[in-house]
């Protein structure tokens, strides 16, 4: 994967070297190459290209991105508007062994409710053709720990169990893709950290896993590989780190509540803490470059000026910001 | 979580045989299919004819023009396709409407199977929903003249035809239901009503042909022999699911 680009550049690399140069065809389990899907008149997903093979990758966007959409057209759910999208080197709406070989999903909460967990996991491994599919499923179920179950109905089971159930019957097949449309979503903190070390054990295994969410906390946990979708474009891929580290560098917002404002503000500005700052109505709004400084030494301040500190609060550390400053960098 | 997957890593290569694959399909769809509120509603609306047969037979006046006419105008215009199309349309539709197909359309398997599958499964709950009352029906009739034996074939057509023709327009069109109606109501009801050109693309035509030829009653716009009033159903049948496989390769899945 190709280091993180600058903020404002915004096309994928390796794609095309000039206007007359024919664009290079990337390669990799999952290749995407200048896809865009388009509904009518709306461009759900635009000259989207990237590369992806084995571990955990991340893609990241806010709701209405295009993540779903990109997601379905790897899966051959529905076919790219422009441009190719080849699985395994293939193409999964016309190849059905390569259906085999990948597993989605989906984003969308549908369920066959009038089923148990086993009976709906071994429905799945049954018809990717598995042989024993009873003890697949159990297995799969095992793996997302809804092994006991018992009779209930999938229909019955909370939002939790049943994103662990989709997961559990994308696992039956043993794909060597897995994509995972926000899988993270309805699941405690607990099941949320399991469910993550379960990709990565996955993606260790040498599969191409590709997991998507809106959470930036999410995505830090899920993988060093971040893609990053805005608005049906590719605005970033790289490491996470290095995304990071661009978002870290970038003037920081943010909202302190103390009982004595304006010392507090004066303080601030005294020892080099801010670039900006503004009073209002009791609470100071100050911008920093060295986020990491103002945390550090907000509470000391606070107590060595003797006023009592109510709130801290991040203005622009919310994922619209980030894909904000991605684009647009500001 | 445990880790050991349950196969060696990379997995091997695999499709669905194509007769496992629409029992799989077949399994699924019926399950969904067959819900309580769907079948009481529809067993009460077929109720209405075996109630209809029942008054028939009471009457000492009673014939087996009036039988025929009974079976044909309550059963083959109302019973047998409307059973179908709740049941036919929401074999693909429901799947489709609830975004549960990709569960069975991401799979190694062929499209084939899947429109086989459900239109297996809708006639396997609609068969006894509309094939008892109707028997029922005309054997309370009492008027005998093959009216049983000419009620049975010509509701095995008719469902088969039905089921297929609405499993297709539950593949291709997300307001099935409308559609499926304005069909049964518009164009069987009215359009083919206007001549015996028109009438041979409606499927009810054929229904009433069998009736006609085995108890020999003269009904409207039922001149078909024997032969083509079974054939064509089942052929368009064929038709109606080449074209659903076809679609369902062809569309965008939920």
């Amino acid at each position: 994967m190709s280091e993180l680009p600058p903020p404002n550049v915004l096309p994928a690399p390796n794609t095309s070297t000039g206007p007359t140069a024919a664009p290079v065809q990337l390669t990799g389990m999952i290749a995407v190459n200048q896809a865009s899907k388009f509904f009518g008149s709306v461009v759900a997903v635009s000259d989207v290209s990237f590369a992806i093979d084995g571990g955990v990758t991340a893609l990241l966007g806010p709701n209405g991105a295009g993540k779903s959409t990109l997601f379905r057209m790897m899966c051959g759910l529905t076919p790219p508007s422009r441009g190719s999208i080849e699985v395994l080197g293939s193409d999964p709406r016309t190849d059905r062994v390569v259906r085999g070989r990948i597993a989605l999903v989906p984003q969308q909460d549908a369920l066959f409710d009038h089923l148990d967990a086993l009976d709906f996991v071994t429905i799945a491994a049954e018809s990717h053709g598995m042989p024993s599919p009873r003890e697949v499923a159990e297995h799969a179920l095992e793996q997302v720990e809804l092994a006991d179950t018992g009779d209930k109905r999938v229909g019955e089971f909370s939002k939790g169990m049943r994103q662990r159930v989709k997961v559990a019957t994308a696992l039956v097949n043993d794909p060597e893709v897995l994509i995972l449309d926000e899988p993270l979503t309805g699941l405690d903190p607990v099941q949320r950290r399991r469910m993550i070390e379960l990709f990565h054990r996955l993606g260790d295994d040498g599969r191409c896993v590709l997991v998507s969410s809106h959470v930036l906390d999410e995505v830090a946990r899920l993988g060093s590989r971040v893609l990053v979708i805005a608005q049906g474009r590719l605005i970033a891929q790289g490491d996470y780190h290095d995304l990071r580290s661009l978002m870290d560098d970038r003037p920081h917002r943010i909202r302190l509540g103390v009982s004595d404002a304006r010392r507090f503000a004066t303080a601030l500005v005294d020892r080099g803490f801010v670039s900006a700052l503004s009073l209002d109505d009791g609470q100071v709004v100050i911008d920093t470059v060295d986020i990491d400084a103002v945390g550090r030494h907000l509470a000391p301040l606070a107590v060595e000026l003797g006023v009592r500190l109510t709130e801290v609060n991040p203005l622009d550390d919310d994922l619209e910001s980030v894909f904000r400053y991605l684009v647009e960098g500001r | 979580m445990t880790t050991a997957p349950p196969t060696a890593s990379p997995a091997p290569q695999r499709s669905v045989p194509w007769a496992r694959a629409t029992v799989i399909v077949y399994r699924v769809v019926l399950h969904e299919l067959a819900t309580r509120g769907r079948i009481i509603a529809l067993s009460l609306l077929a109720l209405i004819a075996t109630l209809a047969g029942f008054a028939v037979g009471t009457s000492d006046s009673a014939t087996l023009d009036d039988g025929v006419r009974l079976i044909a105008g309550l059963g083959m215009a109302g019973v047998v396709p409307v059973v179908a199309l709740v049941f036919g349309g929401g074999s693909i539709g429901d799947l489709r409407d609830d975004k549960t197909l990709v569960y069975l359309w991401l799979r190694p398997m062929d499209r084939s199977p899947i429109a086989v599958g459900a239109a297996l499964a809708a006639l396997t709950v609609a068969t006894p929903i509309t094939m008892i009352p109707l028997v029922a029906a005309a054997a309370l009739t009492g008027v005998g003249g093959g009216i049983v034996g000419a009620t049975v074939l010509a509701t095995a057509v008719g469902l088969v035809a039905y089921v297929s023709l609405f499993t297709m327009l539950g593949a291709w069109l997300k307001r099935y239901i409308v559609w499926g109606l304005a069909y049964i109501l518009i164009w069987e009801g009215f359009i083919a009503q206007a001549g015996a050109g028109v009438a041979r693309f409606a499927i009810r035509k054929y229904t009433r042909s069998i009736l006609v030829e085995v108890t020999g009653v003269d009904l409207d716009l039922a001149d078909f022999s024997l032969a083509v009033g079974i054939g064509v159903p089942l052929v368009a049948a064929v038709g109606a699911l080449a074209v659903a496989t076809w679609r369902l390769a062809k569309q965008d899945i939920d």
